[in-house]
């Protein structure tokens, strides 16, 4: 798996690549802990984290992949921050509709959609 | 991670030329944890193909019913492949015709990736959709963490043992651990609302999910998983 960071504006965009499973999965974990440790000394003052997970190049996702997607909407979403998810492909948008979590999830299916969502 | 000590892999194969590609497979996979530069994984590679082949022709005579057995052994500066003489079990196997793959791992999540690059060639080479090999794929990742991490506990001494047992009709999938263990009416349901924004406990559910059958065994140190190759029918 390999993980890109990019910035456009005020929001942090990760594009993902490869399999998020095993240790990989741990991995993005700690690329998005990170992210949210940035912003949390920020939020005080007025600043919160606008994440978007650019899924496009996302083969296969495990139930600890998922779980870490979880773990950060939640910790985002406790901070006032916001993250949607981008691009889903056909396998990882019906395990999120198994795990009935697509109502939890915003996603879109173009970054312009996706950076609409903060505007 | 713990201190790295001598990691065991042990690969049974029915003596086809045809499963040849998943030795390299494992092995192209393993290299990636070693020092080794490009031009040795290379010619590593290539000795295993050699190994493999001359096992399996010369060996076994091509006897798909007679397994060849490899052991990858892993130590902190070599890479030995041996050919197994210790006989891997395959009690779970149900009918004669069916052949068996057997991948033995070191509990440790770095070999996640060790079953996958397995199941994704095993699928590669037998005739389900592609949205269905998804399925199993995740089906057999899960149960894979689940073996190596929830009931073996990460402990590298500890082997987790997957089994595929290959029919004309069905994929059977059979999971082995040396844990102590569970039951699986006292695993949270993960769909119930309370548990909807857990960042854990939905491994079994996507097991289920994905395949036909998922029957637990032996305390839940063994679980087998179906999945049937549907016939298509044609409307007259």
């Amino acid at each position: 798996m390999q993980v890109n960071l990019r910035h456009k504006g005020s929001i942090t965009i990760l594009d993902i690549e490869g399999k998020i499973i095993g240790p990989d999965a741990l991995a993005l974990k700690s690329i998005i802990d990170q992210q949210i440790q940035a912003f949390s000394s920020e939020t005080e003052q007025g600043e919160n984290l606008n994440l978007i997970l650019n899924m496009e190049r996302v083969q296969m996702m495990d139930s600890t992949g998922l779980g870490i997607l979880v773990a950060a909407y939640t910790t985002i979403r406790r901070t006032d921050g916001r993250v949607v998810l981008l691009n889903l492909g056909g396998n990882i948008r019906s395990l999120i509709v198994m795990a009935k979590l697509m109502t939890i999830f915003d996603c879109y299916n173009t970054e312009a959609e996706a950076i609409g969502h903060f505007l | 991670m713990g201190e790295r000590t001598e990691q065991v892999i042990t690969l049974s194969l029915p003596s086809s030329m045809q499963h040849v590609y998943l030795l390299t497979a494992v092995v192209t996979e393993i290299l990636k944890e070693t020092d080794f530069d490009e031009d040795t994984q290379e010619r590593i590679n290539l000795a295993a193909i050699e190994a493999g082949t001359n096992a399996i022709e010369h060996g076994d005579r091509e006897n798909p019913d007679k397994p060849t057995i490899f052991q990858l052994i892993l130590t902190e500066n070599e890479l030995i492949i041996n050919t197994a003489d210790e006989e891997v079990e395959s009690r779970h196997k149900e009918s004669e015709t069916e052949q068996v793959i057997t991948l033995a791992l070191p509990s440790s999540m770095r070999h996640v990736y060790l079953l996958d690059v397995v199941v994704t060639e095993i699928l590669n080479n037998l005739d389900f959709a592609e949205e269905i090999q998804e399925q199993i794929n995740l089906a057999a990742i899960e149960a894979g963490t689940n073996a190596i991490k929830h009931g073996n506990k990460e402990n590298p001494s500890k082997k987790a043992i997957m089994q595929f047992l290959l029919d004309e009709d069905k994929l059977t999938i059979v999971i082995e651990d040396e844990g102590e263990g569970f039951t699986r009416k006292e695993v949270a349901d993960p769909l119930d609302p309370e548990n909807l924004l857990k960042s854990s406990g939905r491994g079994l559910f996507l097991m289920e999910a994905c395949m036909d059958a998922v029957t637990y065994e032996a305390n839940g140190t063994i679980i087998k998983m179906v999945k049937y190759k549907k016939q298509l029918t044609v409307n007259s």
